[in-house]
């Protein structure tokens, strides 16, 4: 699953640890979700998408995997 | 595996007091299990009633202990649990292999005494390799 996480992030000037703080998560999961090598529960990314006040498809979007 | 980097946050302090509480409930556990095991023989001479309360003791300790662990596991931030979760997965498949064939060993004759005990071992180091692996994996920058 690919995400606009850390485009959305640098909009906004947060830092890793500012949007994990904003989620309750450690930096380093929201690091291994912009990275693509953790896609998050539904309701981590519902939270997300609350957060950045969009639709979570906007901000998720299914790839299959290869 | 907690900490953001960056102050305290709830999620900090959740798994530092889960940690707290696995740590207290785990001493207890290992102090009335040492008590089962040399209580006996060192300080009651096999009296069958202090033995059989040590017995029940060790176990219900060990009940609450397991219940600390799995609250310590739900205090964890998702990616943390996933990857606690997973190592316990690869941990019960290589201690379920290697109890099988180290059980062999010893009907076929190459060892004389297994000793349950080393089992615990290659679980212990097995989950602990697992767990570093994996979170090296996801969080690698």
């Amino acid at each position: 699953m690919n995400n606009k996480l850390k485009v959305l992030r640098a909009e906004r000037d947060w830092t890793q640890a500012d949007l994990a703080l904003a989620l309750d998560v450690t930096r380093q999961t929201v690091n291994a979700i912009e990275k693509g090598k953790y896609d998050p529960s539904l309701p981590l990314a519902f939270k997300i998408a609350v957060l950045f006040a969009m639709p979570i498809e906007q901000i998720f979007l299914y790839a299959k995997e290869a | 595996m907690s900490g953001n980097g960056k102050g305290s946050t709830d999620l900090d302090a959740r798994i530092n007091q889960s940690s707290r509480s696995l740590f207290l409930c785990t001493t207890a556990w290992v102090a009335t299990t040492a008590a089962l095991g040399f209580g006996p023989k060192l300080w009651w001479d096999f009296d069958v009633t202090l033995t059989l309360i040590a017995l029940g003791l060790n176990l219900i300790v060990g009940i609450i202990m397991l219940t600390a662990n799995f609250r310590h596991l739900m205090s964890m931030d998702e990616l943390q649990r996933q990857t606690h979760l997973e190592a316990m997965a690869i941990t019960l498949g290589v201690t379920f292999v290697v109890t099988v064939t180290y059980g062999n060993l010893e009907s076929v004759g190459f060892l004389e005494d297994t000793q349950p005990t080393n089992i615990l071992f290659v679980t212990g180091v097995s989950y602990i390799v697992a767990i570093i692996a994996l979170w090296r994996r996801r969080t690698s920058e």
